[in-house]
């Protein structure tokens, strides 16, 4: 239903504004919405007389299965994913590849980071695995996943389930961190897992409900992406959180097109408008995010919190995302006989 | 003698296959064909594709028949399912029957009570036993203020409670099943029953239960499959440590973009609601000529 409903809705303001350019732009709802529409979506219209249909149903997943199921043709003509999901669309022929002629400022976006979301991914936004923690419980401020060891914290902390890509990263960072690595011998974080399900309280999938353990005092410490931290910090909750010094591995967040986009040529317009250096500004200071294009001019207090410079990301541990997706199937049976089995 | 030949009396003719009497059928078929029949075919032929290269693969089939967690899950699932089959039957079998023999004015009432959780939709409904049940919901909460116990006890996030939660959303259903069987019951039988000298037991274990076998059978039969194939409620209340086949569908799809592993167990599922629904059939068909009724 949802697609000859966005369909009549894009035509109606097609029609409304008068105007012959529009554009179905799939992301999320909630403050991702309003943070959208005036920072990026509005200067894009006034710019280019392009309207937008924004449609903030569905998680990215759901996004992508959509896009799947229907050999790249959802109904959407852009949608935010993550970096797993460009890579996997584009080596289905599912996304459109994107080149420098088509969206030029992907020239100016870090290498590295480029290169993990592949052809079909735009980075328009970099978020981490942060240590979020209760600044009102813990007596000393943390600075490393260590902390969550700790046996002031037992019963204290909460873990992400496996279908949310935390549970994944954060044993990964845990293994580099006891002498394992990112992808092959990832032993040592399997063990360190066993061990922190004896401190939870539980596991989670949906970050919203790990966030209510937190804001009700159940939890005081738990992995968490920053951008969701930031906004937790900002509604003036006691709560604060890091990037440990062991390191932390980002959330690629990227724009992309489905091959059977209706409204192609819109759509690389606008994922080209986002990476622009006011938009990525724009969009960094406004949903407290990081970036990456490291020439963005942002305030201290915020660069001191996100990804914005070519040292932060750098400093990020950077696992080869085919091959952690291709190695999910067999580390979520691990996940599911070591860790949640090891869980009170 | 004369004898007169008589012809046998005419049969009716034949009457010549006509189009225009199926005609109300084709809507329902096209329907049927369009949104069943062909998704079932895709998911047949997407179960026997390899999830990397999709080329023809029995793959999928063989790591669920191998796989010690997928099996786990099977079982899970039959033993919530079956769990929640028995509990709606026993507590919807009293209320049907008030209702299919009241004549008191709270009869509408109870009526209404029994539909009401179909008023709010499933995650609603599974959210409000979320925070009952929860370590830090009401139940606990009560009970440790009443010094009943001194620790949450595990309500939810388990077994238990999605029993319960989804008890809760199939027993209106379980209800109307057993209230249209009972309704069939003539109330005499009873009356005659007890005017002969039947205790009010011995008219429900050898009238009522016998006489509404098939409203019990399509009440365990709805109840069964429509928690084995619930997705809210077990992930909602089950978490991390309980998942069923429905949550494992969704996570294959979801989250490791395996749709082989998803289709196959899909046909599981769906095979598994088959032959519960033949063999509630037959069990039925067994009682009644056992019963002779």
């Amino acid at each position: 239903m949802k697609t000859p409903t966005i369909t009549a809705a894009a035509l109606l303001a097609a029609v409304t504004t008068g105007r012959c350019e529009q554009l179905v732009v799939n992301s999320y709802g909630g403050p991702y919405e309003a943070i959208i529409m005036e920072r990026i979506i509005k200067p894009f219209e006034d710019k280019t007389g392009i309207s937008v249909v924004y449609d903030p149903v569905g998680s990215a997943s759901q996004d992508y299965a959509k896009i799947k199921a229907t050999n790249g043709r959802p109904g959407f003509d852009v949608v935010v994913m993550t970096a797993s999901q460009s890579l996997d669309g584009c080596k289905d022929g599912l996304l459109e590849k994107f080149t420098p002629a088509s969206v030029p400022n992907l020239e100016k976006l870090s290498p590295a980071i480029k290169r993990i979301a592949g052809e079909c991914g735009a980075v328009h936004e970099l978020q981490y695995m942060s240590l979020l923690w209760r600044t009102d419980k813990l007596k000393i401020a943390p600075n490393s996943w260590t902390v969550l060891f700790d046996s002031e914290l037992k019963g204290k902390i909460i873990l992400p389930t496996f279908q949310n890509i935390m549970a994944a990263n954060l044993m990964q960072v845990l293994s580099v961190k006891n002498g394992g690595d990112l992808l092959n011998n990832v032993d040592p974080g399997f063990k360190a897992m066993a061990q922190l399900a004896k401190q939870s309280v539980g596991f989670e999938q949906s970050s919203a409900v790990m966030e209510t353990y937190v804001r009700d005092g159940q939890v005081w410490a738990m992995p968490f992406w920053n951008g969701r931290a930031q906004l937790l910090v900002d509604s003036g909750m006691p709560v604060d959180y890091i990037k440990p010094i062991e390191g932390t591995i980002p959330l690629v967040a990227t724009l992309n097109v489905p091959a059977g986009a209706t409204n192609k040529a819109a759509a690389l317009k606008f994922v080209n408008f986002f990476l622009e250096k006011s938009s990525q500004e724009a969009w960094v200071t406004g949903y407290k995010v990081g970036s990456a294009r490291s020439d963005i001019d942002v305030p201290d207090a915020v660069r001191a919190k996100q990804i914005t410079t070519e040292e932060d990301l750098n400093k990020l541990l950077l696992p080869d995302l085919s091959i952690t997706a291709a190695k999910l199937p067999e580390w979520g049976d691990r996940w599911e006989r070591e860790v949640v089995h090891a869980a009170n | 003698m004369t004898i007169v030949a008589t012809d046998s009396p005419a049969a009716p003719a034949r009457r010549a296959f006509t189009l225009r009497g199926y005609v109300p059928l084709f809507p329902p078929f096209a329907v049927l064909l369009l949104f069943f029949a062909v998704p079932i075919g895709m998911m047949i032929g997407i179960s026997v594709q390899d999830p990397k290269t999709s080329q023809f693969s029995m793959a999928s089939y063989q790591r669920f028949l191998t796989d010690g967690l997928i099996i786990a899950g099977l079982f899970r699932t039959i033993l919530m399912s079956g769990l929640v089959a028995i509990c709606v039957t026993v507590m919807a079998y009293p209320v049907a029957y008030f209702l299919a023999r009241s004549t008191s004015r709270w009869r509408a009432v109870v009526f209404a009570l029994a539909i009401a959780p179909e008023l709010a939709g499933v995650v609603l409904r599974t959210y409000g036993w979320l925070i009952i049940l929860e370590d830090r919901g009401f139940v606990n909460d009560a009970l440790i203020w009443l010094g009943f116990v001194s620790s949450p006890l595990p309500l939810a996030k388990n077994l238990f409670g999605v029993v319960v939660g989804l008890t809760h959303v199939v027993l209106p259903f379980g209800i109307l099943a057993l209230l249209t069987s009972i309704q069939g019951i003539d109330p005499n039988i009873e009356k005659a029953a007890q005017i002969l000298g039947a205790s009010r037991l011995s008219v429900i274990r050898h009238i009522l239960l016998p006489l509404s076998i098939p409203g019990i059978v399509s009440s365990l039969l709805i109840s069964f499959t429509m928690a084995a194939s619930a997705y809210a409620t077990p992930a909602l209340l089950g978490g991390a440590r309980f998942k069923v086949l429905a949550t494992m569908i969704f996570e294959q799809i979801m989250f490791y973009i395996n749709w082989p592993m998803a289709a196959v167990m899909a046909i599981v599922l769906l095979v598994l609601m088959l032959a519960i629904t033949f063999a509630g059939g037959r069990v039925e068909t067994r009682l009644h000529k056992k019963l002779n009724i």
